[in-house]
């Protein structure tokens, strides 16, 4: 039970925030299963085009770990598998049926669940495909069935600009997020910590037992559940974690209560080009199609998967991410200003974390994807140490990365580090450095070096 | 007009591109293109959206917030060769006179520092950097409004090529390239940028102590009475503080400074750790030195706090100097001890010492040495937290 209060860090004031309303999104035509989304995935692919596939069918495993299945999103037939550059797979899409079947697995009574013990978890997750819905840290990826994890970690807040409101996603779904607590509750050696915020309203996330549960408040990072860790119980020198996002906690705990894998995702769609940002019903790899529609402003828009500091572009075209939860869409490019570097700015047209600009507005911003500067050599004025409420010295870490020191890395806690983390920073970088960038590089080099 | 000045941009932009004729200069044609227009350049990956500070905000910033020392100085220069030629003149006139003195100084800064910074970009195919124009607009301001102008280039030249450029530019230093400008005319010609005949635009040999040579000059006297005594300038306290005194050109006038100062706080770009710390520093030294100055015939021992502030170029150093973030500490614990070993030494170097009136510069060169090392056992602490935590 910690209590905390997170100073560092900034709620970036973006326009087009999502209503608390919850709209049900147009069944989309097709779904879609990405492997870019996992990091380290070699990915094996076990369908071909024209299968006929079921709601948590196998699509394809790791070639590192045989029995780790992904699952299929959606019922249908395999349209195409699309490669990338040097043969990379880049999408398994789905062309959904008329009606969709599940595959059935084992179900459980709610009484039951508590005391099922590990072992036939782990085979029911595992023969459920259900796995890649736990990461780990350090870096941040799909766990390996084998490990015990010293925690599991919920975030039960989620602070990135324009993303779900929890209280509204888990809104009447406690017998499920509760499931899903006592599933993961026997995982672990540790305990399993959900975050809330003091503004918390769900019961699903105020009545959940089991669960050690703590209150965080403050700016953007507090919700990251990296974040999160470092402040609660740090990870020391071989400590493994586990993660899992609060949706997904249901869907594991609905896995377990219905044999069945229930693809529904809770999403926002929003930022300064969508005509009317909301929250939408929809399901997990959704084409991001279905969930715009017309929701679009007129001219060049950026489509986003994922919020706008983290989220990777996708077009009209494109699918939902695995793990993400969020549609931003901002304007793409924008007008040059002249003389811009002198001008003394306004809110409505200038943001900044450094009070550079005259205007000192609480209003909304309308972002576009203007960089606003060239890269240059890092200029330490302290925009990254401001917005990053962690004991780590970022500017030094950044150092031992760039000459590709592991050992020095380490003694810098790099392994309690995440990219996801570090975007604020690149946001107020004004080297308009890609921090984050950065730190993937080195978390790949530790994870290389062993 | 701005719409002609895109098209004209536009049309020029193949030449300078890839297989342009001028492709070489293509780093120039940047430099014009994003100064006059802000950049077009769009995120690649996340962060999709960015703040809106960028370099050349930064330095435009440090640049405007030294124009009002630059009105100052030349309104000062024509104030002190008032006093030392015995004319009276209206303000206009006075400015007039020192604008006309400045301007060829800053003029030669200027295009001695763009033509290195140019040159570098250009042979070495990096952006060019806006940092030079900081370097630039505080060469002038250290220096005193007599020097010659082919010092200036040459100080200018060094400052850029051996301060910054040898070690890759902006961001790479070592060293503040301004101050080394002014170390390197302090050690080569110090003839016209030491001594009391340079600060006052006077007749051929006119002679004009600072206010901190003043109390270096005399043995076993109090340094205040002394200062009160002297006639030739006013040097009471508040005329040093507003600065119609003789100096260097940007020196003087500590309200302006300690504005630019607060402005620069304010807008995150210099930090205030070090301004602070600085002043701590300086004034526990000087509280020191006065209780060792009735035992000793040294009269700057027992000048006090208050004057230590606003003499010399002690505040000019802090806000604009010892803050420049490359050179200075790059932790914040390390900019407590910078900030405060920083007032220290000036008081050191301007007392104990007293061959070297103005201890400023020095102080900060020792200290952008020494910056790494704070700056290391900061990292250590925080190392060494870790696993202790580890350990547990």
């Amino acid at each position: 039970m910690a209590d905390l209060n997170i100073k560092k860090g900034h709620n970036i004031r973006i326009s087009g925030v999502p209503l608390n309303e919850v709209q049900k999104g147009t069944k989309p035509k097709t779904v879609a299963i990405q492997p870019i989304d996992f990091r380290t995935l070699r990915p094996k692919v076990v369908v071909k085009e024209g299968d006929s596939v079921k709601i948590g069918s196998p699509l394809l495993h790791c070639k590192m770990h045989t029995n780790v299945f992904w699952p299929s999103p959606g019922a249908g037939t395999v349209s195409s598998i699309q490669f990338g550059p040097r043969r990379a797979i880049e999408k398994i899409i789905i062309e959904l049926s008329e009606t969709e079947e599940s595959e059935c697995n084992d179900s459980y009574p709610s009484s039951e669940i508590p005391t099922l013990g590990k072992e036939q978890i782990l085979s029911s997750l595992l023969k459920g495909n259900m796995i890649p819905f736990i990461r780990q840290r350090p870096f941040n990826r799909v766990i390996n069935p084998s490990d015990t994890p010293r925690d599991i970690f919920i975030s039960g807040w989620n602070t990135a600009p324009l993303s779900v409101n929890l209280d509204v996603a888990l809104r009447r779904r406690l017998p499920q997020f509760q499931a899903g607590i006592n599933i993961l509750k026997q995982l672990t050696s540790g305990a399993v910590h959900l975050s809330i915020n003091e503004n918390t309203v769900s019961d699903t996330l105020l009545e959940i037992n089991g669960a050690e549960i703590h209150t965080i408040n403050g700016p953007h990072p507090a919700g990251n559940v990296g974040i999160q860790i470092h402040h609660i119980a740090p990870l020391k020198l071989n400590d493994l974690v586990w993660t899992v996002n609060a949706q997904d906690v249901a869907r594991i705990g609905s896995f377990f209560l219905t044999g069945r894998y229930d693809p529904t995702l809770f999403v926002t769609v929003g930022g300064p080009g969508v005509k009317v940002p909301t929250h939408i019903k929809t399901r997990a790899g959704v084409q991001l199609e279905s969930i715009l529609s017309d929701n679009l402003n007129k001219g060049k828009q950026r489509i986003i998967s994922g919020d706008v500091l983290t989220g990777k572009t996708a077009d009209n075209n494109g699918y939902l991410g695995f793990y993400d939860s969020t549609v931003s869409v901002i304007p793409e490019g924008g007008e040059r200003e002249f003389m811009g570097m002198i001008r003394p700015g306004s809110s409505s047209t200038r943001y900044s974390l450094t009070h550079s600009f005259i205007g000192f507005g609480k209003k909304l911003f309308s972002f576009n994807t203007l960089q606003n500067g060239s890269e240059r050599y890092m200029i330490p004025i302290n925009a990254w140490e401001d917005v990053l409420p962690m004991d780590i010295l970022p500017n030094a870490l950044y150092r031992a990365i760039l000459v590709e020191d592991i050992e020095e890395m380490e003694q810098l806690g790099i392994l309690e580090c995440e990219e996801e983390d570090f975007a604020l920073c690149s946001f107020a970088c004004p080297s308009k450095i890609d921090v984050g960038e950065t730190i993937r590089h080195g978390l790949e080099l530790m994870e290389k070096d062993g | 007009m701005i719409k002609f000045l895109r098209k004209i941009l536009d049309t020029n932009a193949h030449r300078f591109e890839n297989n342009g004729v001028l492709k070489k200069l293509y780093p120039l044609y940047e430099a014009t293109d994003t100064i006059l227009f802000s950049t077009d350049e769009v995120t690649k990956s996340g962060p999709h959206i960015r703040d809106s500070i960028d370099i050349k905000r930064v330095m435009i910033l440090v640049v405007i917030a030294l124009i009002p020392l630059y009105i100052f100085g030349a309104m000062n220069v024509g104030v002190q060769n008032g006093i030392a030629m015995g004319v009276e003149r209206t303000n206009w006139e006075q400015f007039w006179f020192g604008f006309d003195k400045i301007i060829p100084i800053i003029l030669v800064a200027f295009i001695t520092g763009a033509f290195w910074e140019i040159l570098f970009a250009v042979v070495r195919k990096h952006p060019i950097s806006e940092g030079f124009l900081v370097t630039c607009a505080l060469i002038p301001l250290v220096m005193p409004a007599s020097i010659p102008l082919w010092q200036v280039s040459v100080a200018t030249t060094f400052g850029i090529v051996i301060g910054k450029e040898i070690f890759g530019g902006v961001g790479m230093n070592i060293f503040n390239p301004a101050l080394v400008a002014r170390a390197f005319l302090f050690f080569t010609y110090p003839g016209r940028i030491s001594g009391d005949k340079v600060w006052v635009l006077g007749a051929d040999g006119y002679s004009g102590a600072t206010a901190l040579a003043v109390p270096a000059a005399e043995v076993s006297q109090q340094a205040v009475p002394l200062l009160n005594g002297i006639s030739q300038f006013d040097y009471s306290w508040w005329n040093l503080f507003i600065g119609w005194i003789p100096g260097s050109i940007g020196e003087t006038s500590k309200l302006l400074i300690i504005i630019g100062a607060i402005f620069l706080a304010i807008t995150k770009i210099a930090n205030w750790r070090i301004m602070v710390g600085s002043i701590i520093g300086l004034s526990v030294t000087a509280y020191l030195t006065n209780l060792m100055a009735p035992f000793s015939s040294n009269t700057m021992l027992s000048l006090p706090a208050h004057y230590h502030l606003v003499m010399g170029g002690f505040l000019f150093g802090m806000a604009f100097m010892a803050t420049e973030p490359v050179t200075g500490c790059h932790t914040n614990q390390g900019r407590w001890v910078f900030g405060i070993l920083f007032g220290v030494l000036t008081v050191i170097v301007r007392s104990i010492n007293p061959a070297y009136p103005e201890g400023t510069m020095l102080a900060i060169l020792l200290l952008n040495a020494f910056a790494p090392l704070i700056d290391w056992f900061v990292i250590q602490s925080n190392i060494k937290r870790r696993m202790i935590r580890y350990a547990q």
